[in-house]
């Protein structure tokens, strides 16, 4: 399990005292220019270099404008970078694919469908009987707490039951990797714990690798194994911590975990110094 | 009462316009210009006569035919313009070169090229519906949220699939108002090709009696032209809501659960 930075003329490490897992995701020397209205260019990421092992649970922290978002889009293959590639098990990522799944802060479900339609999709897609697909949806909407609300339309549901849609959706087809783009940004901080706790819990079931992109500290420390540190202006790595404490985590445990409140206080610390002190959320 | 009132109103509005027309026919006392109650009393023999229902069924054919075409063609077009950055440059300067001429106008060159039947009324219809249909369905085409598209993507969508199962059911409640606004049009021009080109159909019953000085005729085909088109609109708003039911208003109450 674990994510390194690779910087130029060093070899990828493993951090001590953790086990090595196979590489899913590498990320080499990536860069990403933008062109402004201006016609200047904008250099949202630059030279990053990452390497993601599988089954671990990484978040990407940053301050709004860090480009972190457009790292994610990148591995997802929906943005192809300027420069440096990305890869999945290998294979250089030239574009989406079933085994990378999205969940986006926008949930981007299907309006048109219904709850259980929504879940179905993918599936169906890959084509799998309807009849299957269906009882496959209704296992995922029962796993993220939304057994009942099969017919309901995504207008019909709070923003965090489209959530739970969105996520159960995106785990219907079976993606290697969870790629999740500030998924809990949009709600209100009692329904984001709530699927925080919901998210791990689901994880634990299979440890998915998952690259998970956010702006709040808090968020970043409790659920993963990684946490990726960037700066903006160029979007860069400036630090990557390991979180070591102990699964399956319960909020109310690690609240009173020494450890816990050092990690979130470290980082916050760090963001200060470097001027990044939009951060904290 | 306002229960009462809602259902009523459109009846009210009805009644008051013929009673207004009643009485400003009777002060006026003009031959063009003929009572309300005659009008009506003129309707049933159109209604009952052999050839003007012919003539009336031939009409609603031609702007059926005309505007299916036009929805086949302007709705695929108009979706592609609206994610395609080089179709929409393409096509954008000849929409607005069309769009402000009136289509009726182009009438006499159609005719004669094509001739006064069917194949030149019936194009007439298509290029009047064509035009909102293609902005409608590129307007929201364009709307389409990027990230559902990439959650196609992700789902192995290929890109035509995606134009056929996401930005056409996410962009569908904008393009039936285009739709329906075609509708109207192609009502409007399937008379006004009539009127141009008089050989049948509803506008040739209308013109004749002109012609004639049948006024209590023509005020007759003006109220069955009218209410061809109120009732066309309310079925293709039926139609349009239940085809939309997952966007209305009434959902928008959303559930309280986190």
């Amino acid at each position: 399990m674990g994510v390194t930075p690779i910087r130029p003329g060093q070899l990828a490490g493993v951090p001590l005292g953790r086990r090595a897992a196979t590489p899913i995701i590498e990320i080499d020397h990536v860069s990403q220019v933008f062109k402004t209205s201006s016609r200047r260019d904008h250099t949202a990421l630059s030279d990053i270099s990452l390497t993601v092992g599988e089954g671990a649970f990484v978040s990407i922290l940053g301050p709004s404008g860090c480009g972190k978002s457009t790292l994610l889009y990148i591995v997802g293959g929906f943005v192809s970078p300027t420069s440096g590639t990305a890869k999945m098990k290998g294979k250089p990522i030239t574009g989406p694919g079933t085994d990378r799944g999205p969940v986006f802060q926008e949930f981007a479900l299907f309006p048109w469908k219904s709850v259980l339609g929504n879940v179905m999709y993918g599936p169906l897609q890959q084509g799998m009987k309807p009849a299957k697909a269906a009882a496959l949806a209704r296992t995922l909407l029962a796993m993220v707490g939304l057994t009942g609300f099969e017919k309901f339309y995504p207008k019909e549901l709070s923003g965090g039951m489209k959530q739970r849609v969105a996520l159960a959706r995106t785990l219907a087809y079976g993606p290697e990797v969870l790629l999740m783009d500030e998924p809990f940004g949009a709600l209100d901080a009692h329904t984001r714990t709530r699927l925080q706790n919901d998210l791990l819990d689901i994880w634990e079931r299979d440890r998915k690798t998952v690259l998970f992109v956010t702006h709040s500290v808090e968020e970043a420390v409790f659920l993963s194994d990684k946490v990726v540190m960037m700066s903006r202006s160029p979007g860069r790595i400036r630090e990557v911590i390991d979180i070591d404490l102990p699964r399956p985590r319960r909020r109310d445990e690690l609240l009173l975990d020494p450890r816990y409140q050092k990690y979130i206080v470290e980082i916050e610390r760090m963001f200060d110094a470097s001027g990044d002190n939009e951060l904290p959320s | 009462m306002n229960g009462l009132w809602k259902p009523l109103a459109p009846v009210l509005a009805c009644c008051g316009l013929l009673l207004a027309w009643q009485f400003a026919s009777l002060g006026l006392k003009n031959d063009s210009f003929p009572t309300a109650l005659d009008s009506l009393r003129a309707i049933p023999p159109i209604l009952t006569d052999k050839e003007s229902l012919i003539n009336i069924l031939a009409s609603l054919r031609r702007m059926a035919i005309g505007f299916a075409l036009a929805l086949a063609f302007s709705i695929p077009l108009g979706l592609l313009m609206g994610r395609s950055r080089s179709t929409a440059a393409f096509f954008n300067p000849l929409l607005m070169l069309i769009y402000p001429v009136p289509k009726a106008a182009l009438m006499p060159i159609i005719m004669l090229w094509l001739g006064v039947g069917d194949v030149s009324k019936t194009l007439v219809i298509f290029l009047g519906v064509s035009l909102p249909v293609i902005y409608h369905s590129f307007e929201g085409a364009k709307a389409v949220e990027e990230k559902m598209l990439w959650s196609g993507a992700a789902m192995g969508l290929s890109p035509p699939e995606r134009l056929l199962r996401i930005v056409l059911p996410a962009a569908l409640p904008e393009i039936l108002t285009g739709c329906r606004t075609g509708l109207v049009l192609a009502l409007i021009t399937m008379v006004t090709s009539e009127m141009i080109a008089r050989q049948s159909g509803a506008g040739n019953i209308l013109f004749n009696a002109l012609d004639m000085g049948q006024y209590d005729t023509v005020f007759a085909m003006i109220i069955i032209i009218g209410a061809m088109g109120i009732c066309l609109d309310a079925a293709f708003e039926i139609v349009r809501r239940w085809l939309v039911r997952w966007s209305e208003p009434q959902f928008d109450m959303p559930l309280s659960f986190s």
